[in-house]
């Protein structure tokens, strides 16, 4: 006879499935093996004729150890020790992708530019040049150049970039900016690339291809991408088959949601060519941020070699408890280097009140910069006049309005004079203190991210010392607010100019970039409209960089600019970065200012270059 | 158990489970925010530069994630994903899936969130019983207090507190992270003793705050129990009284304890998101926080979707196992 299923038997069954359970959960989801595999892949040969030929390669696939002491430890991105891009190595994923968590470090730029050394370092490029309309732009390829996988980078790598940009736009980096000023890609042959303009562009280069900071368009390998139906959902990540491929001298070999391995690569082509040296570093091991406090713990355990730049506070802490960790300056204030991303304080210059440039002064004039910098930084940080880093290339520009920075002083505080002009605008003091028209006060919400936390609030309360209702807040969607014009008195960074030219600074203040109030405007947040000022800038983009007719322009263009003062020029942006050298030196400081030091730019494979390893 | 009230539990589920999905879908559209142009932006700003052409970018993608449709559109096709749990695409790790995410970090959250569970049900029971029991040692008693102050405080301080003390001075645990950084999951014996040591501080601090409710509400059962008839008749009956304990008083204390472990079961990821955060562990919880914070709103409907249809499912399992536990309960049987 049967027996009954009983409440005993489902007790244990239910136990002993509970057990399975955990202990199945338990298990690994990823389990590596160091294997030997052969793949076959098409390798294009170059010679006159571009001719295809199958070879087959014996690829070694798998996770080698690399010691401590030729690994670089590197902690940034993520949330809460995760990231969530994970697997996603094509550059051109453009909600998935970015090259700042370390993947920058496997791609490489055809020209380098450091800021702080004022040197071009022309790379998977040789050289280019402009034709006399500065119409047609012929680039140069460096022979020798190899993808991971053998192919030869060629010319027409660049133009299958270029061109599925193009096809792509705007879904894909600068895509939109490609279609609208790019007629024609072409490659005569291997080693040429030609493109045609629909109007004189003599930035062009610069700007989109040459890699600074976090600008410059990645090259990505015709041989791949042209099977690929759609590359705006493609990942480009199969480590099996050498993918991604890379001419840098790093790849991701592993790559999850809580680390990636960028490992050397010792078949690099410029070690073939003699171009450059092997990397010290074997490895950069790239982990996720879970916050500056823990940042700030690991750095001083030595547990990691550089992070996300950090505040002025976290970097007194590490540099006092670790005398091997140094930031740019060395162990002294700023405790980092200029950005190229200098802050001001925002409006909706459309709108009343602040359309009013006498209100955007007397704003100007209730701040004390000094005394935030201060109180916020503990006196690690500097101000700024105008909106451009001050770099050794633009310094010649500044230095040229200096007489114009006498006659309109954009960094004084002076509360008398921010008075006045608020008493001429018919403005008069509520018995709160508060500056009132029309029983209406100059209400000013003032928003931010985590990163003005620190000095957001001391100017707010300096503002309304000055007698404008301002407050400090980080709303989750104050993007959104700024970009539809509707708060007054924001903080925000112009990501510009760079040097040797102050162009591009000058086109974030350009009319035709201008929304009406509550469309999103994000190429001018500020909603300033000067027609003069345009037409300014229109005529310096003709000319190309280093002409004398520049600075006579921003000469002018910055008088404009000055007289209406479309945003409060507030601070230049630090970044203050730990660097341990207990594992690595040979990290860009004031002293050897070859680039700057973050690992997150795309300048990151020429500072590898540079580590020397200690141990 | 009658097919009249399985049906009844299993449409009562489907309703939960549709209402809670509904509102999932329909709160997040009451603000005006895109995730799309957030995502964008967040990304293009992270890098410090704000490329032209962010608002066509933002406009193709709308179409390629199907928020270009009206709003019943994107409803009706949103039911249909979810009823084949198809969670779409995450925004920030697109082309991949919300499931595919999930599936990365399940078994990180399900192994250390229902260890600690086990550990805090059985310790705090056991616990708890014995505080109840006369013939306890007295010192136990003495335990009422701290467990009720410990009880108060919410993990992820007990996890500062541990990180500082035994982590960053002590330097005995690791400060984050799920295993050794540099270390690939090799499924080795080494590799299992490297997550467990991860997990031990993120643990304790589940444990020593989950606790304190576990001891409090077994030793009230165990109070009530006490005075029952039956345990007067096991008493006279000259029973040991370790067997009066364990099969007696215990046993009977423990079903509304168990009742408790099987909803907590449904909160076992909500509970976890601080803690996770804050030791970097890879769980749900962490990947639920990421989400929120860098705007994926896939990612963050998928989630909170799971954990509705998780809890529904738990609840739906316990009202059916309840007379299997118990066999004083019997569903929509007369009494004779």
């Amino acid at each position: 006879m049967a027996r009954r299923f009983n409440r005993r038997d489902f007790l244990a069954v239910t136990g002993l499935a509970s057990v399975g359970a955990m202990l199945a959960a338990c298990q690994p989801a990823v389990v590596e093996k160091v294997v030997k595999e052969t793949v076959v892949v098409e390798k294009e040969k170059v010679v006159e004729k571009a001719v295809k030929e199958t070879v087959v390669v014996e690829k070694q696939v798998g996770i080698k150890n690399v010691p401590r002491e030729r690994t670089l430890i590197y902690y940034f991105g993520g949330s809460g020790g995760t990231w969530s891009d994970a697997g996603n190595c094509n550059p051109y994923l453009a909600t998935g992708f970015t090259h700042q968590t370390g993947l920058a470090a496997t791609i490489e730029g055809l020209e380098y530019y450091s800021a702080f050394a004022d040197k071009f370092m022309p790379w998977l490029a040789e050289s280019h040049e402009f034709n006399d309309k500065y119409d047609e732009l012929t680039i140069k390829i460096r022979k020798g150049v190899e993808w991971s996988d053998g192919v030869p980078f060629t010319a027409r790598d660049v133009v299958y970039t270029l061109n599925m940009c193009l096809k792509w736009a705007p879904q894909m980096r600068n895509s939109a900016y490609i279609r609208d000023h790019v007629k024609e890609i072409k490659a005569p042959d291997d080693f040429t690339v030609k493109i045609t303009f629909l109007k004189p562009n003599p930035r062009f280069y610069f700007e989109i291809l040459t890699f600074k900071f976090d600008t410059g368009q990645y090259m990505i390998p015709e041989h791949i991408f042209k099977d690929v139906e759609d590359p705006t959902t493609f990942q480009f990540w199969a480590p099996e088959n050498g993918w991604p491929v890379t001419t840098a001298p790093y790849n991701v070999v592993y790559f999850t949601n809580m680390q990636k391995f960028l490992d050397r690569r010792d078949d690099w082509w410029a070690v073939k060519t003699g171009f450059a040296k092997l990397p010290e570093v074997e490895r950069v091991l790239c982990v996720p941020q879970v916050d500056n406090t823990k940042a700030a713990q690991l750095a001083i355990a030595n547990e990691l070699d550089q992070c996300l730049d950090l505040r002025p506070s976290d970097m007194k802490a590490i540099l006092e408890q670790n005398p091997a960790v140094i930031s740019h300056t060395g162990k002294k204030k700023p405790y980092g280097y200029v950005d190229w991303w200098p802050n001001n304080i925002g409006f909706n210059d459309l709108e009343e009140p602040f359309k009013n440039p006498d209100l955007r002064w007397a704003v100007s004039y209730a701040i004390d910069r000094d005394q935030a910098i201060q109180v916020a930084y503990d006196g690690a940080g500097s101000k700024q006049p105008l909106f451009f880093p001050t770099y050794k290339s633009l310094q010649p520009f500044l230095d040229s309005v200096q007489d114009l920075l006498e006659k309109y002083p954009s960094n004084e505080y002076n509360p008398k004079k921010s008075e006045e002009l608020m008493t001429k605008n018919g403005y008069t003091k509520d018995k709160e203190g508060f500056w009132v028209k029309d029983g209406q006060r100059i209400v000013m919400e003032m928003g931010g991210w985590q990163v003005w936390a620190d000095i957001g609030p001391v100017v707010a309360e300096q503002l309304r010392k000055g007698g404008f209702d301002a407050m400090y807040h980080q709303p989750s969607d104050w993007g959104d607010r700024i970009a539809l014009g509707k708060v007054n008195g924001f903080w925000w960074g112009h990501g510009g100019s760079v040097g040797p030219d102050p162009w591009l600074s000058c086109t974030l203040y350009h009319g035709k970039y201008v929304e009406v109030t509550g469309a999103p405007g994000w190429s001018a947040l500020w909603r300033w409209k000067n027609d003069e000022y345009s037409a300014i800038i229109d005529e310096m983009g003709t000319y190309p960089m280093g002409h004398p007719k520049v600075m006579e322009l921003f000469h002018k263009a910055m008088e404009i600019w000055l007289q209406e003062l479309p945003s409060v020029p507030m601070i230049e942006w630090y970044h203050r970065i730990p660097m341990n050298t207990t594992y690595w030196t040979g990290w860009p400081t004031e002293e050897d200012p070859y680039l700057n030091g973050a690992c997150w730019h795309l300048t990151f494979p020429r500072i590898l270059d540079r580590l020397k390893a200690v141990k | 158990m009658r097919a009249a009230y399985l049906l009844k539990r299993f449409g009562l589920l489907l309703v939960v489970v549709w209402t809670a999905a509904t509102l999932n879908f329909f709160l997040p559209r009451l603000t005006p925010r895109n995730p799309i142009r957030e995502r964008i932006v967040q990304m293009a700003v992270s890098g410090g530069y704000l490329e032209q052409g962010i608002e066509q970018m933002v406009k193709a993608y709308e179409a390629k994630f199907g928020l270009d449709q009206p709003l019943w559109k994107q409803y009706f096709r949103y039911l249909g994903d979810m009823a084949r749990l198809d969670l779409g695409y995450s925004l920030t790790a697109f082309p991949k899936t919300v499931m595919e995410l999930i599936g990365e970090v399940v078994a990180w959250s399900i192994g250390i969130a229902l260890a600690t569970l086990l550990l805090s049900f059985s310790i705090g029971s056991l616990l708890g019983a014995l505080i109840a029991w006369p013939k306890s040692p007295k010192f136990l008693q003495y335990l009422v207090a701290p467990l009720m102050a410990v009880s108060s405080v919410p993990a992820y301080i007990f996890g500062l507190v541990l990180i500082y003390f035994l982590a960053f001075r002590a330097r005995l645990f690791p400060m984050s992270g799920g295993f050794t950084l540099g270390t690939v999951p090799d499924g080795s014996f080494a590799f299992y003793m490297d997550v467990l040591k991860h997990a031990i501080l993120p643990a304790i601090s589940v444990i020593l705050v989950s606790l304190g409710g576990w001891a409090l509400g077994m030793r009230g059962m165990m109070v009530t129990v006490e005075g029952e008839d039956y345990m007067i008749l096991a008493e006279a009956k000259g029973l040991k009284s370790r067997r009066i304990f364990f099969r007696y008083a215990m046993r009977n204390a423990l079903l509304p304890q168990i009742t408790g472990l099987g909803l907590s079961l449904g909160y076992l990821v909500t509970g976890q998101i601080l803690v996770e955060s804050l030791f970097g562990f890879p769980g749900i919880g962490a990947l639920l926080n990421r989400s929120i914070f860098v705007y994926d709103y896939n990612a963050v409907l998928g989630i909170t979707f799971m954990l509705i249809l998780s809890i529904g499912v738990v609840t739906l399992i316990l009202d059916l196992i309840y007379p299997l536990l118990d066999p004083r309960i019997r569903t929509g049987r007369k009494v004779r």
